[in-house]
């Protein structure tokens, strides 16, 4: 899952990032509300993390921006600010989440996937696909009670597709959910992926639709 | 309502001053009063006694030609009551010719002629009045009780002294209603103020008031205003120092969690552990920026004694030159001669030594930080300059704005240095200046320190 981490403290920013990898998270940070907006409406992140007391522009400047335009990116605003005024304001304007510092990392983290879960209109947190089973907080997955091994990348892509089940992801969109900035994607990397995914668990797990891209159905049509 | 009767209450001092005041007035009146009618009195009675004794004399001188020989003095009946009081006796040739009833044979008084006033046997007092007549043989006394004169002047004391007396309740009760009326403004404000809660600072009202409560509730409104400035300054401060431990904490609390859940990672947990470290030595450095301007605060004015300036910048510059050093960064200092300042040096350390660290801090490796300390039109003027970065218009409009870090610096700053540095000059009466260094293209900071009786400003 690919978050953007906006926080200007370059201690906490660091922390977050490595922590927040820790958990499994794809994380791209960027120090100020301008840059923070850049990145959010290409709407290529599943949630951001956002402070409000950012420089060059204020988160909550940046969250009326990406709600303005119609961006509905599940934001969590981590800030410092308690004042039950701030908070209301943060959660009027169109956060899904209002976390003041410290904040416990494993929290931050159950905290984002379940923004993640409900944007995809999901009530719990685990995954379930015919007898496939992806549970994101342990990240493991199981197939007929049995747990599988998968690779980082090979969890991220399931993962990906099972949130959006019933939907077609295209290759870009998945290569986005799965990397970070900086890291090289080869242009056959995610059809390796899906080939060993389907070997591990199901065949008919993953659908190709030619030309446009994967899809996990909503059920097992043979369950 | 009871009358207090407490040194305190205005009320009681009014009543008793006015009362004590009506009463000494009304007696010296009263006094005078008595005193003239007493003279008048005394003229009138002791003209009737002249006319009544010159009627007698005469009375005798005619009779006495007609030149009969009685033997017995005639006795005068007493026609009323009230004659009881008066009396009169008439002597021919040292004989006894007529006397009235109350009195005896004995000549009234020892006077022959004039006024005098004598106790006769009977222990009453009279006053007599005495002459001869025109051959010196007739001898006429003519007296009159005094008992009789007191109690005219009693009776006109009385009327004098009775209104007083029954007057004093009903003044007092009528003085106590209005001065009590008259403290009204006082006592409602009393109520007033008492009944504030004691965050409330808000300035009273001055509508409707007296003049002289006016004064009182200005002067008191001037202490709220004062009082509410102390409190906002301190929540202000509260909150931010609240919010601004909040991301240090955050972020050695999550450094900490992901040095524990790094596993095998031996680098990255090294790393986590590090910024740790980092974030609790940047905690502890807030936290004492924090306690020195929450001092600085409410420390009113301090010249504590004379410090030599340029003494103090090399003992501050050498203990921070290893800083320096480390990053190849080189800190000079020029100071001239007795640089001497009123002030305290702890703080002027205090003040030097974030200067210095700011010039520092913001500056790149190798560049170059240098102290002047010189006199320059009756102050002491210590200069930093450095050859950092600088800073723009609105970076240095934003200055010593409590918590306000310069953007794009990555260095662990408190943004609490330049408050204690303004407040720290403040409080010695030192002008802060903040300009472009002309010496060495970054920043540069003069602060004027007034030398005994000099104007700071150096205008």
């Amino acid at each position: 899952m690919r978050l953007l981490l906006a926080e200007d403290d370059p201690m906490l920013g660091d922390g977050l990032r490595a922590g927040l990898r820790q958990l499994g998270f794809q994380v791209d940070w960027v120090r100020d509300g301008l840059a923070a907006e850049r990145e959010l409406v290409t709407g290529a992140y599943a949630a951001a993390v956002l402070d409000l007391g950012l420089p060059l522009k204020d988160g909550i400047d940046v969250l009326k921006t990406l709600r303005e335009r119609r961006i509905m990116t599940p934001v969590l605003v981590l800030t410092a600010r308690d004042a039950v005024p701030d908070r209301v304001r943060g959660l009027d304007l169109g956060a899904d989440d209002y976390v003041i510092k410290p904040v416990d990392l494993h929290e931050l983290g159950a905290r984002l996937r379940s923004l993640v879960r409900r944007s995809h209109g999901q009530p719990c947190d685990t995954l379930t696909w015919g007898t496939v089973v992806l549970q994101p907080a342990s990240r493991q997955v199981s197939l007929d009670g049995e747990i599988v091994p998968l690779s980082t990348r090979e969890f991220d892509l399931l993962q990906a597709l099972m949130i959006n089940a019933g939907r077609v992801m295209s290759r870009e969109q998945l290569e986005q959910h799965l990397y970070s900035w900086g890291l090289e994607v080869d242009s056959n990397t995610i059809e390796v992926h899906i080939h060993h995914l389907r070997k591990k668990l199901k065949p008919d797990l993953i659908q190709t639709v030619r030309g446009i891209g994967y899809m996990v159905q909503r059920e097992d049509p043979s369950a | 309502m009871t009358l207090k009767m407490s040194a305190h209450s205005i009320q009681a001092r009014l009543l008793a001053l006015v009362l004590g005041l009506v009463t000494l007035v009304w007696l010296v009146a009263a006094g005078l009063t008595w005193l003239d009618a007493q003279h008048e009195l005394d003229e009138l009675l002791d003209s009737h006694l002249a006319q009544a004794a010159a009627l007698l004399v005469v009375q005798q001188i005619e009779t006495g030609r007609g030149g009969d020989d009685d033997v017995m003095p005639r006795d005068a009946p007493l026609l009323h009551k009230y004659a009881a009081k008066v009396a009169f006796q008439v002597f021919h040739e040292g004989r006894l010719v007529a006397r009235s009833e109350n009195v005896g044979t004995v000549p009234l008084s020892m006077e022959l002629s004039g006024f005098s006033t004598v106790r006769q046997p009977d222990q009453t007092e009279w006053r007599v009045f005495a002459t001869r007549g025109a051959e010196n043989d007739v001898q006429v006394f003519v007296g009159e009780q005094t008992s009789s004169r007191d109690a005219i002047l009693m009776a006109v004391l009385r009327g004098l002294l009775m209104p007083l007396l029954l007057a004093m309740p009903v003044l007092a009760l009528v003085l106590w209603w209005a001065v009590r009326l008259g403290l009204r403004p006082l006592r409602l404000m009393g109520a007033t103020i008492a009944a504030r809660q004691p965050n409330a600072i808000e300035p009273l009202t001055l509508k409707g008031l007296p003049l002289e409560v006016q004064a009182l509730v200005q002067a008191l409104n001037g202490l709220f205003g004062r009082i509410g400035e102390l409190i906002e300054s301190e929540r202000r401060f509260t909150a931010d120092a609240a919010h601004e431990l909040r991301t240090p904490i955050a972020a050695i609390r999550t450094q900490a969690q992901v040095a524990l859940g790094s596993g095998p990672d031996e680098a990255g947990r090294e790393h986590a552990l590090r910024q740790t470290l980092a974030g609790c030595d940047r905690a502890t450095r807030l936290v004492e920026q924090m306690l020195t301007l929450a001092r600085l605060e409410t420390a009113g004015t301090t010249q504590t004694g004379r410090v030599e300036l340029g003494a103090l910048a090399r003992q501050v510059a050498a203990a921070m030159a290893p800083t320096a050093l480390a990053r190849g960064q080189a800190l000079e200092l020029d100071a001239g001669l007795a640089c001497d300042v009123a002030g305290d040096e702890m703080l002027l350390g205090v003040l030097l030594r974030n200067l210095i660290d700011n010039a520092l801090r913001y500056s790149p490796d190798g560049a170059r930080v240098l102290l002047a300390v010189t006199h320059d039109a009756g102050a002491v003027v210590l200069a930093v300059h450095d050859s950092g970065p600088g800073l723009n218009d609105e970076q240095m409009a934003r200055l010593g704005e409590r918590f306000y870090r310069v953007l794009g610096s990555d260095q662990p700053g408190s943004g609490l240095g330049w408050s204690i540095i303004r407040r720290i000059a403040q409080v010695h009466g030192a002008a802060l200046q903040v300009r472009r260094s002309a010496l060495l293209g970054g920043l540069e900071v003069t602060l004027r320190c007034p030398t005994r009786g000099s104007d700071p400003t150096g205008a």
